[in-house]
């Protein structure tokens, strides 16, 4: 076995305040196995991972019993088994890049701006291998970030990190992981924050160089998706325990524990089934009903939409170019459907959510609301539509005012649109609003700092709810939230949406969530929408190259 | 619950409610108060506060009661400025302020009016004697006119030059018996300490006015700047490039010559040349709050501007500031300290800087007069300082961070 972790406890103490953060694990990797470490934000997998190569704060974290033994190889090849834990500084720091290497969660803040990629590579290099010369170490910095398929490699090398993409700086760091050839591998979340595109690429070319070097890899994720893909073992993690421990197949398919049981069955995917399945009458049966009868007519549509973000220089500010955001998108949604709108990060459709509500100025093209046109008009104008058209935002966190109270966030709105007399009305009717999307009511006088993220979540829905709106955009509010959590909001949000009549624009990446949840999708790319249609149709058939390449790289769970 | 249900009763507000849950502000504040240096700071401020109110009752040569031919009065009252009445009506609304639960902004609106009511009627109302003659009451207490005579702290006045006691002058502290001068005499033989006391107000007063004025200028500028940005944004950032070009000291030296010196001339000018800093503070806050989710959701809930300027916007943009703030203060005491060192501060009124100067042009380098004042001005800065300081660290989300 290349690792072995045994009873490991890592307690994280904050001024008098002790977080048992990993409690009594066990696990091992063998010299090339994938292992994973599975479970929703808060259980303790990067803090695990982070034991493993003791790179936490020495003066918070303290590990009272474990032991993380390590295969650790010399240079002339002997191998002596060391204990992470008691081991002293400098032969930790020999282990690290040299023998263990880890890959982090952001792309955009693990490079250093002010270095080259190369130089970055081949101080690692260097540094665990003080024979090689300057022009040998970048030799073999250009061939790894060959291998990492870098293109044009030779030139690339003398880039600032702000000059490549997020894949490109991903595939940088794990170049830089692998420089030194590694034992083992640690990647922490290391492609959450990229496309599935690029995911794709990204565990492709993991599993390669793996194959190539047979080294152990510690993947730590919450994407049961990409565990289906790369994984040969793994464990899911809750509350810094391991509830469920084997192979790929055994717990997939076979889960025993509850709770990986409850993570399976709350994936979108799965989700559907469980609706289907059912005997009663399920809200997409009653939906789709409904939504056949009053399909013909147009709630909101826009047509040859632009919008333009102009590129300005100089001390007057002139504009030099343009940044086409959105480029001629044409897109109508009847009354009742939901119609999700799928794309990478960059192609334009938080922009075009915005500008849908007119919180982004349209370049050119018009948006018509029940046949109004609303693309030029004033402020005031615009009032009677704000309260119908609402948003939903991505991150809770930032959704919410820090300063009010909910109270003040939910009744705030109703007074500027003259709903309830008093105080007091719209202090009830926020309270109805609030046990609508399941929360305590006497969390009217709480400020948002207090709730976690599904809970801000819901509060952002009631927001949107409280004015009574026909027309709601959702922008990516699953996407910041555990899986768990994700289903429960999409469970509430359907459940609205009948009860409340509700049409939605569903913007997402994830297209678990679009299968599960829309009538139509339309895929976007570069500011243009290149497919659009009904989500079986689409999903089973797609008919454009980019619509196929984006659903063939979508990590899925094959059964 | 369905539409179509009738509305439940209004929702509990209880006491207990509230306790559960605190606003940001109050956690910050709780940051800032367990911080040391925050409570040193404040503390020396409180005292100075409570000092500079309470100038005329602390140092004064008029007796606070007296007891003559069986009828007691109050000198000291009698010889109240309306300044001392103005500001003894201010503190005392601003006191009972804090035990009243309303908004912030509705007490800081209370206060404003409270403080320009009780200006106007102190000044037309309150007019003390004209010729203040202050040896009388000692020269009546020696003839033994009084049946019982209470004395200030300090008895005497700022401007009291003791010619009852013939031709005084300088004295280092303590040096004369049948007086007490604490911190000694000046060149004229007015009481030391009695100056500083009654000093602390200008001191005050020109930090929390001059930064007053700055901190307004500068967030309406830097707001209109950072939220509707565009042209807008060009010509303010110009206009804080100009007035960032404004040698304060020298435009001040400037106003002095043509206009004389005058304590709110000083105020205005201080404040005027220093709100730049606040309003690029201001500016970038807003730029960047400006696209922050839940303002987007205030706009898209058609909220009115002034409720996304100032409700959503602004108090989440306003930490900054008042760390520049607290040290804006520090900064506009010690313009109004060099000013008068170099000589152009205000005449009549004593003040620390002008106590320094007196120190130094005089013939021998009289050490009390140069230590006092400059420990009351070292002493206040450094106070600013802790609490700016203090209040940096409890906003900083990252120095909190690394400090665990």
């Amino acid at each position: 076995m290349l690792l072995q972790v045994k009873n490991l406890k890592t307690h994280l103490s904050v001024s008098n305040e002790t977080v048992q953060a990993v409690d009594n694990i066990s696990f091992e990797i063998g010299k090339g196995e994938t292992f994973c470490l599975v479970g929703e934000s808060g259980s303790g997998k990067s803090v695990s991972a982070l034991s493993v190569i003791q790179l936490l704060p020495t003066g918070i974290a303290s590990h009272p019993s474990g032991q993380i033994v390590f295969d650790y190889r010399h240079d002339d090849g002997t191998i002596e088994r060391v204990d992470m834990l008691r081991i002293n500084e400098q032969k930790r720091r020999k282990i690290r890049g040299s023998r263990i290497a880890m890959i982090f969660q952001e792309p955009m803040t693990s490079l250093n701006p002010v270095y080259t990629v190369g130089d970055q590579i081949i101080e690692a290099l260097q540094l665990h291998n003080p024979e090689l010369s300057y022009g040998e170490a970048r030799q073999r910095a250009i061939t790894t970030l060959e291998q990492v398929s870098i293109p044009n490699p030779t030139e690339r090398i003398d880039e600032y990190p702000h000059r490549l993409s997020g894949g490109q700086r991903q595939r940088v760091m794990i170049a830089m992981a692998m420089a030194c050839e590694p034992d083992l591998l640690i990647a922490d979340e290391a492609t959450t924050a990229l496309d599935v595109t690029v995911q794709a690429e990204i565990l492709r070319l993991m599993r390669e160089l793996q194959q190539r070097k047979g080294m152990g890899i510690l993947f730590i994720t919450h994407d049961f998706g990409v565990v289906a893909n790369i994984a040969d073992r793994l464990a899911v993690m809750r509350a810094g325990k391991i509830v469920e421990n084997g192979t790929l197949n055994q717990v997939l398919l076979k889960p025993q524990h509850p709770y990986t049981q409850s993570l399976l069955a709350a994936l979108p995917e799965n989700l559907k089934k469980v609706h289907r399945s059912s005997d009663e009458p399920t809200f997409r049966s009653i939906d789709a009903s409904a939504t056949r009868k009053t399909s013909n007519e147009n709630l909101v549509e826009i047509t040859d939409l632009r919008v333009y973000f102009p590129i300005k220089k100089g001390v007057l500010k002139h504009t030099v170019g343009h940044v086409k955001a959105i480029d001629g998108v044409d897109l109508n949604i009847k009354v009742g459907q939901i119609v999700a709108l799928v794309g990478e990060s960059g192609c334009g459709k938080t922009t075009l959510g915005r500008t849908l509500l007119r919180l982004i100025n349209s370049t050119a093209g018009c948006i018509y609301y029940q046949g109004q046109d609303i693309t030029r008009i004033t402020r005031k104008q615009m009032q009677p539509f704000r309260r119908k058209m609402q948003i939903i935002f991505q991150d809770p966190m930032s959704a919410l005012n820090p300063r009010l109270t909910i109270a003040a966030t939910l009744t705030e709105p109703m007074a500027a649109h003259g709903i309830g007399d008093s105080k007091d009305e719209r202090l009830a009717l926020a309270h109805d609003i609030l046990s609508q999307v399941h929360l305590e009511p006497d969390y009217l006088w709480r400020y948002p700092h207090e709730f976690s993220g599904g809970q801000r979540q819901r509060i952002g829905i009631a927001r949107a709810l409280v004015l009574n709106p026909r027309f709601v955009v959702c922008d990516e509010i699953t996407s910041a939230l555990d899986v768990s959590v994700q289903a429960e909001i999409l469970k509430l949000l359907l459940s609205l949406r009948r009860e409340r009549d509700l049409t939605l624009l569903f913007i997402t990446h994830n297209i678990g969530v679009v299968e599960y949840i829309s009538d139509e999708m339309a895929v976007m790319y570069a500011g243009r929408i290149v497919e659009r249609g009904p989500t079986e149709l689409i999903s089973a058939r797609p008919q454009q190259s980019y619509t196929k390449k984006l659903l063939a790289a979508v990590p899925r769970i094959k059964i | 619950m369905t539409k179509g249900q009738t509305p439940p009763s209004k929702p509990p507000r209880t006491s207990e409610h509230r306790n559960t849950s605190r606003s940001f502000s109050a956690i910050v504040l709780r940051e800032v108060l367990s911080r040391w240096g925050a409570r040193l700071g404040l503390a020396w401020i409180a005292v100075l506060v409570m000092v500079a109110v309470f100038a005329p009752f602390i140092a004064s040569s008029h007796p606070l009661l007296v007891s003559e031919n069986n009828s007691t009065t109050s000198p000291v009252l009698r010889h109240l400025t309306a300044t001392d009445v103005a500001l003894l009506a201010v503190f005392f609304c601003t006191l009972f302020l804090l035990f009243v639960r309303t908004a912030l902004h509705v007490k800081f609106l209370i206060l404003l009016c409270a403080g320009i009511a009780a200006s106007a009627f102190s000044a037309m109302v309150v007019s003390p004697p004209q010729l203040v003659i202050y040896e009388q009451y000692r020269e009546r207490q020696v003839a033994g006119h009084f049946d019982w005579a209470l004395f200030a702290p300090i008895p005497y006045s700022p401007k009291d030059y003791l010619r009852d006691h013939g031709e005084t002058g300088l004295e280092s502290p303590l040096a004369e018996k049948q007086r007490t001068h604490w911190f000694g005499t000046e060149e004229n033989g007015a009481d030391v300490l009695s100056r500083m006391i009654h000093a602390s107000r200008i001191a005050l007063g020109i930090g929390f006015i001059a930064t007053g004025i700055a901190m307004i200028i500068g967030v309406i500028i830097g707001g209109l700047m950072g939220y509707f940005s565009g042209l807008l944004d060009i010509i303010g950032m110009r206009l804080v490039e100009i007035f960032e070009a404004i040698p304060t000291l020298f435009l001040l030296l400037t106003f002095v010559a043509f206009f004389g010196r005058s304590l709110y001339i000083m105020m205005i000018i201080i404040g005027v040349t220093s709100w730049s800093g606040y309003a690029r503070y201001i500016r970038a806050e807003f730029l960047r709050l400006r696209e922050q989710d839940y303002v987007q959701a205030a706009v898209a809930c058609g909220l009115p501007l002034r409720s996304v300027l100032f409700r959503h916007i602004l108090p989440n943009g306003v930490a900054p500031i008042l760390v520049a703030a607290s040290f804006g203060v520090a900064s506009a005491i010690l313009a109004e300290a060099t000013l008068s060192f170099l000589g152009l501060g205000l005449v009549d009124d004593p003040s620390w800087g002008q106590m320094l100067n007196q120190a130094v042009t005089s013939s021998t380098f009289n050490w009390w007069m140069a230590a006092f004042p400059g420990g009351a001005i070292f002493l206040t800065v450094f106070a600013y300082n802790l609490i700016g300081e203090a209040m940096r660290d409890a906003l900083d989300p990252y120095l909190k961070k690394s400090s665990m």
